[in-house]
């Protein structure tokens, strides 16, 4: 699948709750209805996001895949903010 | 953040689990997702009082750019009244690294909070020893894992051991051999197991000493492939010995089809998966419920066919509080014909018995096929893998014995 978007941030390496709250920042900092794609390697993320985007006012979760690399998974968020 | 952080004050699991034993005053709040926290949370033989909120709800609604001082505005908003003050609180998520900033939040508004070290990855592979007997002669200690309900053994006589059902981390029982004196000669699988990994082929391996496994359960069953771990095979009413002790295999197919239980010196008897404490194992694991339901049947009722006075020393346990006071899962085969609705079935008819218990079988966790494929060698899997399959509590058991234990 491939999704636009206009910013990314690279979380891989970063325990929780790091991937969101550098997400929740970086939301932030962009216009409304920009995408935000959030690369993580933390699985814990997946569920996360989730959660996150269900609790966050501004924000919509418009898909999550699972990409292989170097045999380690890589867990992909893309975020929109809508307000 | 590191200046901070420096003045949690943390506890480790073990910490935690002797509080739990004690029925010490804690609080816990379990900033896990939602979905995590209803599938497995802390439990001891007096659960304390919870509550969970996830940490990015704290985050978001707390409204803050920095964690802590969102945690902090989330938590004197919407949680005053809701956390003890006189009591330790206790902050717990996944592995133990966003809970030390919820701790850090609460304990700048004054509250006594700690962080506990790990999280709950650290609590689910916490291990415990407790001995059963000890003498020259005999020696039998249950090695537990609380937070998931398996148990495992180690049988010393003579300063030779044989080991139970060893659970995945080995180390447990190589430290145990230095520490006790005593050499594992043997390692016993009572089956395949599907909720943990087992430790047994990597013990035995390391070690240059016998695996031995029914070869009914060197099968996938439901792969239908043959294990690819080296093994002996186990068979109905084979002698063992371990130093001066004897043990005795009781092939008791229900579970798995090749289901042993051990039975030491005639009075202690390994159930493996068959009895519990507090109920019996389900026989549906291996996809084929309704034709092994009868055969465990017939196996249950073979066992009880013991003397009443042999001591069961089962596989898992479903609550903590099933635990005597000595910390050990262990009772009498008289005891259990008494209170183990489970055995008590057995005293109805097959057709009965049957019915019961298909009537009775809990969610079927899809990783435990996954599981099972490790202890076959048909996959392998790093630590990272193994402890996020194994994460939970053990689905071995009838759904009873769950209903019974959250009242």
């Amino acid at each position: 699948m491939s999704m636009t978007f206009d910013k990314v941030l690279d979380a891989r390496g970063l325990a929780c709750p790091m991937p969101i709250i550098k997400a929740r920042q970086e939301i932030n900092a962009l216009q409304p209805e920009k995408v935000l794609k959030v690369l993580s390697t933390d699985r814990g993320s997946v569920k996360d996001f989730q959660g996150w985007a269900q609790t966050a006012k501004n924000i919509t979760l418009l898909a999550q895949e699972t990409e292989k690399e170097d045999g380690k998974e890589v867990y992909v968020h893309y975020v929109k903010r809508v307000s | 953040m590191t200046k901070q952080q420096a003045q949690v004050t943390e506890w480790t699991v073990r910490e935690q689990k002797d509080r739990l034993d004690r029925r010490a005053n804690f609080f816990i709040l379990d900033v896990r997702n939602r979905d995590e926290f209803s599938a497995w949370k802390i439990e001891g033989r007096q659960t304390p009082r919870m509550l969970n909120i996830p940490y990015f709800e704290m985050l978001e609604q707390g409204g803050k750019d920095d964690f802590i001082e969102s945690i902090i505005a989330y938590t004197s908003r919407e949680l005053v009244g809701q956390l003890p003050k006189d009591q330790p609180i206790v902050a717990v998520c996944a592995k133990g690294d966003t809970s030390a900033y919820v701790a850090d939040g609460l304990r700048q508004l004054g509250y006594h909070a700690v962080n506990l070290q790990g999280g709950m990855r650290a609590w689910g592979n916490f291990t415990e020893i407790n001995p059963v007997t000890e003498s020259r002669e005999l020696s039998v200690y249950q090695i537990s894992r609380p937070a998931r309900g398996c148990l495992s053994y180690v049988i010393v006589s003579d300063g030779q051991a044989a080991i139970i059902d060893p659970l995945r981390h080995i180390e447990t029982y190589l430290d145990m051999s230095r520490a006790k004196g005593f050499r594992i000669e043997q390692v016993i699988d009572t089956h395949g197991h599907a909720d943990h990994i087992s430790g047994g082929p990597a013990l035995a391996g390391q070690l240059r000493r016998p695996y031995y496994l029914h070869p009914y359960d060197a099968i996938h069953p439901i792969d239908m492939l043959p294990a690819r771990v080296s093994f002996e095979y186990l068979r109905d009413g084979q002698p063992l010995a371990v130093g001066k002790a004897r043990i005795q295999v009781l092939h008791i197919p229900g579970h798995t089809l090749g289901n042993v239980a051990c039975l030491l010196n005639e009075s202690y008897l390994f159930t493996g998966d068959s009895i519990f404490i507090n109920s019996i194992a389900r026989p549906d694991l291996g996809g084929r419920g309704e034709t092994w339901a009868g055969l465990h049947y017939h196996s249950l009722r073979r066992l009880l066919g013991l003397a009443d006075t042999v001591v069961v020393l089962p596989g898992h346990f479903s609550s903590p509080q099933e635990a005597n006071v000595d910390r050990l899962f262990m009772a009498s085969l008289g005891e259990l014909k008494e209170k183990n609705d489970g055995l008590r079935m057995t005293q109805a008819s097959e057709e009965a018995f049957v019915q019961y218990i298909l009537g009775s079988l809990p969610e079927f966790p899809p990783q435990y096929v996954e599981i099972k494929r490790v202890n076959a060698g048909l996959l392998v899997v790093d630590e990272e893998k193994a402890s996020e399959l194994e994460l939970g509590k053990n689905v071995c058991a009838l759904a009873q014995a769950y209903a019974a234990d959250s009242t």
